[in-house]
């Protein structure tokens, strides 16, 4: 048909000016417009748009993917080889030779750096760093929990998904898990950058990040409670502390018939287990079952 | 050091080029199920990492392989339904509520039909409509001729058109 011929012109724009008149003066013509010009109602940066550049790059030197899939379970093996391959290439200034420390749930270790600095890590928590270059740069990644005793020197950075942590000598506990990002200064003198915030904690402050609220806090204790195999909470939710159950224990827990918004404050041993769950359960009017070694469902008691 | 993509200016200049249209061709195929943006800065980071051994005339390839290659495995096969964003008239209390009603009648008919459309037919035409993009372009981007280009978006607007005609 010419109109079809005419139409299938005007859509690659392909009409001389004596076709266009044609095209104009069919019946259609109204409708043709109003399909082409009713598309940009479509477009896609009105729904859905990319990062920019420079947040792509800290994407990169922070290594966020990574973090989030040593706790993901969806596509593990691709990831996984993402992860080993890219390892190399994330640290952008190491290229070789990479030390790394991993505790694995319900384990604790104590690290010592080339310069005399100790890395105390909590359980289901890792360090890499670059042994051979520590002396002139000292800089870490760390995912979880590690309490940190800095040996006097030039600038020690600590590298979380969640933010930089750069001291100059002093004693301080970073915790960077899911949703949980906590900075405690216990000696000297502390900077914290997240989120294009940055600040400064001295000694017996913290800063937490808790679902991406933030809270400042004063600090009594002198050093963090998981080193005496301890965790205190304050108004903490459950969910968060029940992770943190599970990591010291090594166990799984099936809450699903509870509430896990709820806030906790109080604490919880790591050297028994029902011990740690009385002191979870009973504020809450919870109890517990052990359908396993190492398996715990939650109840409400009627 | 020579021109390769390891180079952070170079690798610079690739992102900007392109991730706005993986941004966009992985949306117009795959609708908003999954975050596009994800997928897409993981396209980058693949590259990133093997950037050793891609040139940097092949960076485009490249990309839109692995950003396919990602949503299918992740890719739900349900109906894409594009969002639309709703078309204020100018002068709002001059329509009357029947013209209004035929207007959303028109618009829900144009998701459906874009639903309707293959893939391939659908990508093509947003990307030349509502993007701008040139054939040659969205040929190189989807590694097929200017014909089959062409054929697609011809195809797609009388699908389209077949769709929404009852309401004008």
């Amino acid at each position: 048909m010419e109109d079809d011929n005419l139409e299938k012109k005007w859509l690659v724009n392909d009409l001389s000016d004596a076709e266009k008149e044609a095209f104009d003066k069919l019946d259609d013509a109204e409708l043709n417009q109003k399909i082409i010009k009713g598309a940009q109602q479509f477009k896609a940066s009105q729904f859905s748009s990319i990062e920019d550049l420079e947040t792509f790059k800290t994407r990169i030197d922070s290594e966020k993917k990574p973090v989030i899939t040593l706790q993901a379970y969806k596509l593990a093996f691709r990831i996984a080889a993402i992860f080993v391959i890219g390892l190399g290439v994330y640290f952008t200034f190491f290229f070789t030779n990479i030390t790394t420390i991993e505790t694995l749930a319900s384990q604790k270790t104590t690290i010592e750096l080339p310069d005399a600095s100790l890395v105390m890590l909590n359980a289901d928590s890792k360090i890499a760093y670059h042994k051979k270059k520590w002396q002139s740069n000292r800089a870490l990644k760390l995912t979880g929990e590690a309490f940190f005793k800095v040996a006097k020197g030039s600038k020690f950075d600590v590298i979380t998904s969640e933010g930089t942590i750069s001291v100059l000598g002093t004693q301080f506990n970073v915790k960077s898990r899911e949703n949980y990002f906590e900075v405690i200064c216990f000696e000297g003198l502390v900077r914290v950058s997240s989120n294009n915030q940055t600040i400064e904690l001295s000694k017996g402050k913290s800063i937490r990040i808790i679902n991406k609220k933030t809270v400042s806090e004063i600090v009594e204790r002198t050093k963090p409670d998981w080193l005496t195999d301890k965790s205190q909470y304050k108004s903490v939710p459950l969910y968060l502390v029940l992770e943190e159950l599970k990591r010291q224990y090594n166990i799984e827990i099936n809450s699903n018939k509870i509430d896990t918004q709820l806030l906790f404050t109080g604490g919880f041993v790591h050297t028994n287990l029902d011990e740690a769950l009385k002191t979870i359960t009973i504020p809450f009017n919870l109890t517990y079952k052990k359908d396993s070694s190492n398996k715990i469902s939650l109840y409400t008691i009627e | 050091m020579s021109d390769t993509i390891c180079d952070k200016n170079t690798f610079s200049k690739i992102y900007n080029s392109y991730a706005k249209d993986l941004h966009d061709y992985l949306y117009y195929k795959y609708g908003n199920q999954l975050d596009i943006n994800d997928k897409v800065q993981e396209a980058f980071i693949k590259l990133w990492e093997n950037c050793k051994d891609i040139l940097p005339e092949k960076a485009r390839a490249f990309l839109f392989r692995v950003g396919k290659n990602m949503m299918l495995n992740e890719f739900k096969h349900k109906k894409v339904v594009l969002k639309y964003k709703e078309v204020l008239p100018k002068n709002y209390t001059n329509e009357t509520p029947e013209f209004i009603m035929e207007q959303e009648q028109f618009y829900q008919n144009y998701q459906k039909a874009l639903g309707n459309l293959s893939e391939e037919q659908r990508v093509a035409f947003l990307l030349n409509k509502v993007e701008g993009k040139r054939h040659k372009e969205i040929a190189e981007m989807l590694n097929i001729t200017t014909r089959v280009v062409e054929y697609r978006i011809y195809s797609a607007f009388k699908l389209i058109k077949e769709q929404v005609k009852g309401f004008r």
